[in-house]
């Protein structure tokens, strides 16, 4: 069986910084593979290890996106594809048309896995628009995935309630942190993921227009934590003491 | 005058996204309409007309048919914005939406505004450390953020029914499991208390509802306890990935405080943290500390509450 993973070099939100204007430093800022992706990545290789065959990652993203491959090369992908692209003129549509149309090149594919979402900014369009572009059954937020010769049966996460869903192969999905615990990578794997075949394509030999992306950013503020930050002192009943009175008088509690 | 269009298969957040809606409807002199897939609900308040899709096995719980639905009424009636409300399905009617109609999608804003031109909003991203304000041209879909508006209720106005014909499915529901709590109970809850990796034991997690009990308030974890470690289920789990809280007051026990986890209660009105480590982030984002044992802590903080309800 083809499994194509899709993973996105993402700004590392924790190394993030806010210069003295408010703005964050996204130019330069510390990236690597999404959070998220990683169960992704190690959800295609438990499959693979089952059921045999390929694993093929997918990135969408500049010149250093490369980078976000190699991690997923070093916990186990066969090879790599990087559609090539300045992640300033993408918005999750036109990143799921060029993910769609490497997918299309580079396939067929029994299953196409993703993430719930990319950790910087988390948006988990991405993969249901891939779904709908490529024609094939999609289910989203799987916690639990079984892949037959045929179809995938997986168990969904909703707000309320669990779901079974059975689909026909070829099929999207994608998974919650919670499915699997993603391996790390060894020292000689790491080395070993540079030798690893990676495909460079760019737009237009995808044959995708160079159409402008309609979501446009208009401006981007840190968040500003105003907390009081105060910190009792004393034994643990003085402590508990004063915070149930804070509690009291802040009103969150009745005094 | 342009329709701006509300649709939410969860009934509490169909009448959070209509009040986003309404919002937009008066920035851009449209009119807000109510649209429910496959059947009508009369606790979807509606401040004006209603529209029901309606075809053979047409439902709303399948957000593939959703999606397939209102794009066949779109097609025709062209409003400038679809809002729909960002449930885990909600986003896959939206992504659908956006591709098959060729317009761009806003994701999970929890505050809208708009010209005549365009819808422009903002969302939290970076884990909570930034804002970004994001526009898009109409006609657009944009998914409006759980719990970021208060529900509209009103009723009245006209309901009309609209036939879109056979919608296709590409996968079946074979098994529904209702799951033990439920999200909403969080979400709503005035008062959260929540456990971290500074539990030791499962068993412990009795001490810390028992403190959520006295406090009047509901058990939440984060993300390790539900999981990895399977403690508490994962509709307990608070933060960027689980369920995004904002009660009166959030205590968080034994939690260190990663950027995710605080993503997610970063909007509670009073948050305050119980942690034997000084430097854990957790006391940057919270009003009230203690740097302490929680083992000990806890039940000194019950001790004051019986004494003081005595």
């Amino acid at each position: 069986m083809r499994f194509a993973v899709c993973v996105k070099h993402a700004v590392d939100e924790s190394e993030l910084k806010i210069d003295s204007s408010g703005k964050p430093q996204l130019e330069g800022a510390l990236a690597r593979m999404g959070t998220f992706d990683k169960n992704a990545v190690e959800e295609a290789l438990r499959l693979r290890t089952a059921l045999g065959g390929e694993v093929v990652a997918i990135t969408v993203g500049k010149a250093e996106a490369r980078k976000s491959l190699k991690e997923a090369l070093a916990m186990g992908a066969d090879r790599g594809v990087h559609v090539l692209a300045d992640p300033g003129t993408l918005d999750p549509s036109r990143t799921s048309e060029l993910l769609a149309a490497a997918i299309t090149r580079t396939g067929p594919f029994d299953l196409v896995i993703c993430s719930e979402g990319s950790s910087d900014t988390y948006t988990g369009l991405v993969p249901p628009m891939l779904a709908e572009r490529l024609g094939i059954p999609y289910i989203g937020y799987v916690r639990k995935l079984e892949v037959a010769a045929q179809t995938v049966r997986a168990e969904r996460s909703l707000e309320e309630s669990l779901e079974s869903v059975e689909s026909s192969l070829p099929s999207a999905v994608s998974v919650v942190s919670e499915i699997n615990e993603p391996r790390y990578p060894t020292l000689i794997q790491i080395m070993q993921a540079s030798k690893k075949p990676v495909e460079e394509l760019t737009r237009q030999q995808l044959g995708v227009g160079d159409v402008q992306a309609s979501v446009r950013i208009v401006s981007m503020t840190a968040q500003a934590m105003n907390r009081k930050r105060v910190v009792f002192e004393g034994s643990p009943d003085e402590a508990a003491s004063k915070l149930v009175d804070a509690f009291a008088s802040e009103g969150v509690i009745p005094k | 005058m342009s329709e701006v269009w509300a649709f939410s298969e969860s009934v509490g957040v169909a009448n959070e996204t209509v009040s986003a809606a309404k919002e937009a409807a008066v920035a851009c002199s449209g009119q807000a309409v109510v649209v429910e897939v496959g059947r009508v609900r009369s606790s979807v308040s509606s401040p004006g007309k209603k529209l029901v899709l309606l075809g053979p096995g047409l439902t709303d719980e399948s957000p593939e048919m959703a999606a397939e639905a209102l794009y066949l009424a779109a097609k025709e009636a062209k409003p400038a914005v679809i809002f729909v409300g960002a449930t885990r399905n909600g986003k896959e009617v939206a992504s659908r939406l956006a591709v098959k109609l060729g317009n761009g999608c806003l994701p999970d804003l929890s505050k809208v505004s708009a010209d005549r031109e365009m819808l422009v909003g903002e969302r939290s991203e970076y884990a909570g450390k930034v804002m970004t304000k994001l526009s898009c041209p109409f006609p657009c879909v944009a998914a409006i953020k759980v719990g970021a508006y208060p529900a509209f209720s009103g009723s009245g106005g006209v309901v009309l029914e609209k036939e879109v014909g056979t919608v296709a499915r590409s996968s079946k529901i074979v098994a529904l499991t209702k799951k033990e709590a439920s999200t909403v109970d969080l979400r709503a809850a005035k008062v959260i208390v929540s456990a971290g990796r500074g539990v030791k034991k499962k068993e412990d997690l009795e001490m810390v509802g028992a403190l959520a009990k006295a406090l009047g308030g509901a058990l939440g974890c984060s993300r390790p306890l539900a999981s990895d470690l399977g403690w508490l289920p994962e509709e307990c789990h608070i933060g960027l990935t689980g369920v995004n809280v904002k009660p009166e007051l959030y205590l968080a026990v034994g939690i260190s405080g990663q950027l995710q986890h605080v993503a997610g209660i970063k909007d509670s009105k009073l948050i305050a943290a119980i942690n034997t480590d000084k430097d854990a982030p957790i006391f940057q984002a919270a009003d009230y500390g203690i740097v302490g044992d929680l083992y000990q802590v806890v039940p000194a903080i019950q001790k004051v509450l019986t004494s003081r309800h005595r």
